[in-house]
This record gives C-alpha cells, sequence and structure tokens, in this order.
C-alpha cells in the first residue's frame, strides 16, 4: 500500500480536499436569494408579463411581497426583475404556475417546454389557470387579511386544501400532453374570491398544450373518477341525498371492428351517505346515484369527444388494438368516432349513524 | 483470500453507476415499442461475455489478465492488451466528461465544467493509488450506505406509472431484431462492457467465486429494465424520447408529502456519482497495471501524472456532441473487449494448461 509523506502534509491535504465537499460555486447565501413560490404568466401580443410572489420571512410571521415585468421570453423576464432586486431570484422552490386564461387557450407549449429544458424549476410545479387578469388576482392575493404566502400552493397540495372536484396537474404532465398520443389532460381554473382568497372554477380542458374549453368542477369529479382520484368527493343524489365516495375501481375493455372503435366501461363506486331529504329508500339512492352518474358522464364525454381532447386517457386501452403509426392519429381520427358504453354500479357501503330503509 | 463479497458489491456498484444515464437514452431511441428485448439482448451478451471471461482466467490460476496474456509470449500480450488500454483510456475521458455534464444539466448550473472533473479525477486517483484493497473496502462502504437509498427511490418511482404504457409487448419491427445494427443500440453496449474487465485483474490479490457474480449479475438485471421501463410508463414513448437523461426526468417527479425534502433526486444522483467515482478509480487501477507491464514506473507517480493528462484530455472536448461522437467510436473498441479478450483468455489458457500438464 501507498504512503504519501508526513502526516502534517496528509493533513493539509485533507483539508484541501474538504473545501470541495462543498460543491457550491459562485455561492449566494440564502438570504440573499429570493425564492418565489408562485410564477403568473400571461402573453399579450407576443410579449410576456411576469409575476413573482415571494415570501418574505419575518420574525414574527410570513408576508410577501410580488414582483412583476414583462419581457420578450421568460427567462429574459427573470433575470430583468433578478437585476432590479437587490437579491437574486432562484426559481428552486416555484410550486405553482398561474397561466392567464386567454394565454392557455393561445397555447403554452412553449413556456411548458423551457420550463421542462430548464434546469432549475421542477417539473412538479403545479400548472392552474386563472379566470381573471393576473395583475387582479395578485391584487387580491395582496391583501392585508390575504397575506398569508402558501395558500395558493396549499390549496393544490393533496395532504392539505386540495379536494376531489379540483384537477391537480403538473408540468410534467403538461409536457405529456403535448408530445402523448394518448394522454391529455385538465387544468384548474380559478379566480381570487372575497370569502376564501381563492375560488374554484373547474377546469381547463387541454389538448396538446392548448386550452379548447372548459368543465365544471363537478365535471371534474367525473374524471377524477376516471382517472382513480376520486375518494372523499361528495355528490349530490337529486333532492334526495348527499353522499360520499369512498373508493373507486374502474375496469375497460376495448374492441375494434374496422375503423369503428368500442370501448365499454364499468365503474364501481363504494359510498357512504352524509345527508338525507325527506326519507329516500338506500336502494332509490343507488339507483339515482347511478342513473346521475350515467347521465352526467355521457354528456361529459359527448363533449370531450367533440374537442377531441383525451383526458380519461381512452386510447391507452387500444393500444395493442390499433398499430402505432394509426394510434398517432387517435384524437382524431378515433377517438371523438369510439363507441362508449358506460356502467355505474354503486355499493352504498353503509349509511352513517342512523338507520335507513332498504326498498 | 475470497473476497466474494467485495467482488460482488463492486461489480454491482460499477454497473449501477453506468445504467442510470445514458442508457435508457440508447434504448429509447433504438426501438419503439418491446423495449425488453433490446434490454435482453444486451443482458444476455453480458451474461455470456462475463462467462467466458471468468472461465477463461480460471485457466490462469493467481494470475491477473496481463500475466495470463504473457503465457503466449509478450508480442502477443502487447498486441492483445493495446486496444484494451485504448479502450479504458476512452472509458475514463467519456466517464469523466460525460457525468461531470451531467452534473452540471441536472443541478450545478453555475459551476464551471473544469471545477467538476477536478473533484471527480482527484477522489478517484487517490482511491486507484491506494490500489486494489482500497478499492474493495470502498465498494463494500458505499453499497451499505446508498444502496438502501437508493432502492427507497426506486420503488417511489413507481409513483406515476401507467402500466398501460407498456403495451403493445411486441411488435413485427422490434421482433426481427432490427436494432441491433441501431447505433443507439450499439451505444447501450456501454453500459454492459464497462465494468466487468475488472473481473480479470483481481486475482493476484484475492479469489472469488465466479458462480456468485453470474448469479449476482441477475440483480442487474431489474435495474436495466427498471432503467428503460420506469420512464417510458411515466411519460410513455412519445415523451420519454424528448429527454435528454429520462430516467433523472422520472426521478423529479415523484413527490413524497412526508418527506422533507423537495428533490429526492438530488440523492439518487449522488449516490450514482459516488459510483461513478469507484467505477473511475477501479478503471484507473486496471489502466496502471496494463501499464506496468512493460514499463516499471512507480503507481505513486504513474497515476497522478494519468490523472492530470485525463484531465487535459477532457477539458479539450467542448461540447456534448464530441463526448457521443467519442462514445460512437468507442463502440470498435467495446466490442473488440467484449469479443477478442474473453475468447483470447480461453484460447490461450487452454493452451497454457495442455502445456503444464
Amino acid at each position: 500500500m501507498l504512503r504519501f509523506g508526513k502526516p502534517a502534509i496528509r493533513a493539509a491535504a485533507m483539508l484541501i480536499l474538504a473545501a470541495l465537499l462543498s460543491g457550491c460555486w459562485d455561492t449566494k447565501d440564502i438570504n440573499h436569494r429570493v425564492l418565489p413560490v408562485v410564477m403568473g404568466l400571461s402573453k399579450v401580443d407576443g410579449n410576456y408579463n411576469m409575476f413573482l410572489q415571494i415570501p418574505e420571512p419575518t420574525s414574527d410571521d410570513s408576508k410577501m411581497r410580488i414582483v412583476s415585468d414583462s419581457g420578450e421570453t421568460v427567462s429574459d423576464i427573470v433575470d430583468k426583475i433578478s437585476m432590479n432586486l437587490e437579491s437574486q431570484i432562484d426559481l428552486l422552490h416555484l410550486k405553482v404556475l398561474l397561466i392567464d386564461r386567454k394565454y392557455a387557450e393561445e397555447g403554452i407549449n412553449d413556456s411548458i417546454t423551457s420550463f421542462i429544458r430548464a434546469q432549475d424549476i421542477s417539473p412538479k410545479t403545479m400548472v392552474v389557470i386563472c379566470d381573471e387578469p393576473l395583475d387582479r388576482f395578485f391584487d387580491a392575493m395582496s391583501k392585508p387579511d390575504n397575506q398569508e404566502s402558501t395558500t395558493l400552493v396549499h390549496f393544490f397540495e393533496k395532504n392539505a386544501g386540495w379536494n376531489p372536484q379540483v384537477a391537480q396537474t403538473r408540468i410534467w404532465q403538461m409536457f405529456r400532453s403535448i408530445h402523448s398520443y394518448t394522454n391529455d389532460t385538465m387544468v384548474p381554473i380559478i379566480r381570487s374570491d372575497d370569502s376564501t382568497v381563492i375560488q374554484s372554477r373547474g377546469s381547463a380542458i387541454i389538448r396538446n398544450g392548448r386550452m379548447v374549453d372548459r368543465i365544471t368542477p363537478d365535471d371534474t369529479l367525473m374524471i377524477n373518477i376516471f382517472n382513480g382520484h376520486s375518494a372523499q368527493g361528495k355528490i349530490e343524489v337529486m333532492d334526495h341525498a348527499n353522499v360520499e365516495i369512498v373508493s373507486n375501481a374502474i375496469s375497460h375493455k376495448s374492441r375494434v371492428a374496422g375503423n369503428q372503435t368500442f370501448l365499454e366501461c364499468h365503474v364501481r363506486l363504494k359510498v357512504t351517505i352524509l345527508e338525507t331529504k325527506g326519507e329516500p329508500s338506500v336502494a332509490q339512492v343507488k339507483w339515482e346515484l347511478e342513473d346521475l352518474l350515467r347521465k352526467r358522464s355521457e354528456a361529459l364525454l359527448a363533449k370531450l369527444q367533440k374537442r377531441k381532447a383525451d383526458i380519461v386517457a381512452f386510447g391507452q386501452h387500444f393500444r395493442t388494438k390499433i398499430p402505432r403509426d394509426q394510434l398517432a392519429k387517435w384524437r382524431t381520427d378515433y377517438f371523438p368516432y369510439t363507441d362508449i358504453n358506460l356502467q355505474f354500479q354503486v355499493i352504498v357501503q353503509n349509511e352513517g349513524n342512523l338507520k335507513m330503509r332498504k326498498h | 483470500m475470497d473476497k466474494t463479497l467485495q467482488t460482488v458489491s463492486l461489480y454491482l456498484l460499477s454497473h449501477m453507476g453506468l445504467i442510470f444515464f445514458l442508457y435508457p437514452t440508447d434504448i429509447i431511441e433504438s426501438v419503439n415499442i418491446g423495449h425488453w428485448l433490446p434490454i435482453l439482448t444486451g443482458f444476455a451478451i453480458h451474461l455470456a461475455v462475463i462467462a467466458m471471461y471468468m472461465k477463461g482466467m480460471s485457466y490462469f490460476p493467481r494470475m491477473d489478465l496481463v500475466d495470463g496474456l504473457r503465457t503466449a509470449g509478450n508480442a502477443v500480450a502487447i498486441v492483445l492488451l493495446l486496444p484494451v488500454a485504448a479502450y479504458l483510456v476512452m472509458i475514463c475521458v467519456i466517464t469523466i466528461r460525460a457525468y461531470s455534464e451531467v452534473v452540471t444539466i441536472v443541478f450545478l448550473s453555475s459551476t464551471p465544467l473544469w471545477a467538476i472533473m477536478a473533484l471527480l479525477l482527484s477522489i478517484s486517483t487517490y482511491v486507484a493509488m491506494l490500489g486494489i484493497e482500497a478499492i474493495f473496502r470502498t465498494a463494500l462502504l458505499l453499497f451499505v450506505l446508498f444502496i438502501p437509498l437508493t432502492v427507497f427511490i426506486l420503488s417511489y418511482a413507481f409513483q406515476n406509472v401507467d402500466w398501460l404504457y407498456a403495451l403493445p409487448v411486441m411488435d413485427t419491427h422490434t421482433a426481427t431484431f432490427a436494432f441491433v445494427q441501431e447505433r443507439s443500440f450499439l451505444l447501450s453496449l456501454f453500459a454492459f462492457s464497462g465494468g466487468f474487465l475488472f473481473l480479470g485483474f483481481v486475482q493476484p490479490h484475492f479469489r472469488y467465486k465466479s458462480r456468485s457474480i453470474l448469479w449476482s449479475s441477475l440483480i442487474l438485471l431489474p435495474l436495466f429494465l427498471l432503467s428503460v421501463y420506469l420512464p417510458v410508463l411515466t411519460f410513455g414513448q412519445n415523451t420519454a424520447e424528448k429527454f435528454q437523461f429520462p430516467f433523472i426526468m422520472t426521478v423529479d417527479t415523484i413527490s413524497i408529502d412526508w418527506l422533507m425534502f423537495d428533490r429526492i433526486s438530488m440523492f439518487f444522483l449522488l449516490s450514482m456519482i459516488t459510483f461513478v467515482i469507484l467505477f473511475l478509480a477501479t478503471v484507473m487501477w486496471k489502466l496502471i497495471r496494463i501499464i506496468r507491464f512493460k514499463w516499471n514506473a512507480k503507481p505513486a507517480v504513474l497515476i497522478p501524472a494519468l490523472s492530470v493528462a485525463l484531465f487535459v484530455t477532457c477539458m479539450n472536448i467542448p461540447d456534448w456532441k464530441h463526448v457521443s461522437d467519442l462514445l460512437w467510436w468507442n463502440t470498435f473498441f467495446r466490442i473488440y473487449v467484449m469479443v477478442i479478450i474473453p475468447a483470447a483468455t480461453i484460447v490461450i489458457g487452454v493452451r497454457y494448461r495442455k502445456r503444464r500438464v
């Protein structure tokens, strides 16, 4: 085995190596960085407008600051803001990307692609569409009583304020929707509200990175049922009862005959009863709920087929049945004409603390 | 001394360091459907190669590859070993350059390349100078430290998979094995050919059971499959082929609510980088062994000189395109190392045994 020099030299060499351990270069301390959590982005006449919401921790509570600027590209604006601020902007902890509705309707492919390309932005960042001009939204957010800087973040987090009537989409899913043959996505739409700070306004249907239509929160829940994310979702059944979804299971059977595609979709929901009006029987609630779900989802799927946006990823079930070069045209040539047969089966798991009539 | 455990750890770690970066990119590029076929093909080649190589080496008890080939005469040994040396040098250059680029692309965007390369090189130089015992000990240590973390991250990476993306299982194009002559498939052999040579270099120092190596290679198979299938199942073929490093992107999409760290891809990457450093140390150590065959200089002089030369070479590679070109030119040597060397050990080994008997 080799031995190097005297112990003193060895110790010195080790100390020099220790300096390398930090791995930092041009390091800026945390107090010289600002870490925005929300980025708002709109596009007017080819120019981007950007808003950044930056939390500013103070000794007793956290405040926030909103800065904005405009420019030709996203990184250009970040640079500009960074130049004008006393510290450096670091997008490492960006949590929500808020996109102006008009810009979303134009198509946000370029921004999504550059966010994926950029090293510092996490692909896990949520994408949200804002239903009012961004300046008004951020004005409302910066009112003194709304100063909690992480409201918007918590609104979408599964372990915080998220609920199944709200869509939850991340940048990488948007990117997948741009390139995948069979997987589109939906993006939540919000606006500011006087009483709850944020108001959910349903979801946008995104097709190839462009917003093509919008759906209500109830429809969003339907889509979440199809995608298996519906637990704790609440549904009002006619005017007889209110139920909560405990779990759901879904199975598909696909078939191709000639150019016609058929899909049989069987959804099984387990629910508990939360509230009743009058004295409905369990069987009645079950029957009404099945009927309601079928009607609602048929209307919803008709809308999706019309818009040629496969946000329920039905195309995935045809991967073995349609050759790959044809599958590329799934959205335009197959999905709108697919014969979809939906079956709902509701199981009332329990009725809560009170007994109910069975029939 | 029997050091099967250490040999197995070094064998697994040096391959793991190579699997998760360039390998998935190449496989995803080589076919659209049925990725398991190119993976299994590559793996079968790998198994055959290491089985042959270890069989060949078993004819030379307590001798390493250099001494073994020398039994057929110095001229033969030099002719056979020169391409191996060239191959090892190229592997060093490519690995250092490619991984420092990976580090800048993925997380240290403002750190200059030379600093990262210096870090990679200095640690592996140091380990290589301490010799094979130190490499083996480090392998065992790194195995204990980082494998649990890696397993944790790999199991969480299933979070966003859509199993339907694995379908269809096969198509007529892939089934014809047309991918075998694709550039990207040949490049993917990088992950299979990089780490096995050391199995023929440790015999004068330690013994190991070749059967255990063959069994442990079965642990690598799921890793090869995961490295390709996790990105494909998460993003779909069409999206996954857009990424420079699909596997790192997949790890980036994992979100764990209860963990206080936001980006667990960092942990994954750093464990892989330590494996790569160890791999580099092994390659440098092998290279020095081959160089000292003719030219008996002290390792304490030779290894630092080698690492300075490598550093200068790496500094002169301007961009990623040159790295991938270099990787492509290396294909010839790679095939040489995978075919000729194991075959040569068997041929020379059989003759050597006959002569002795």
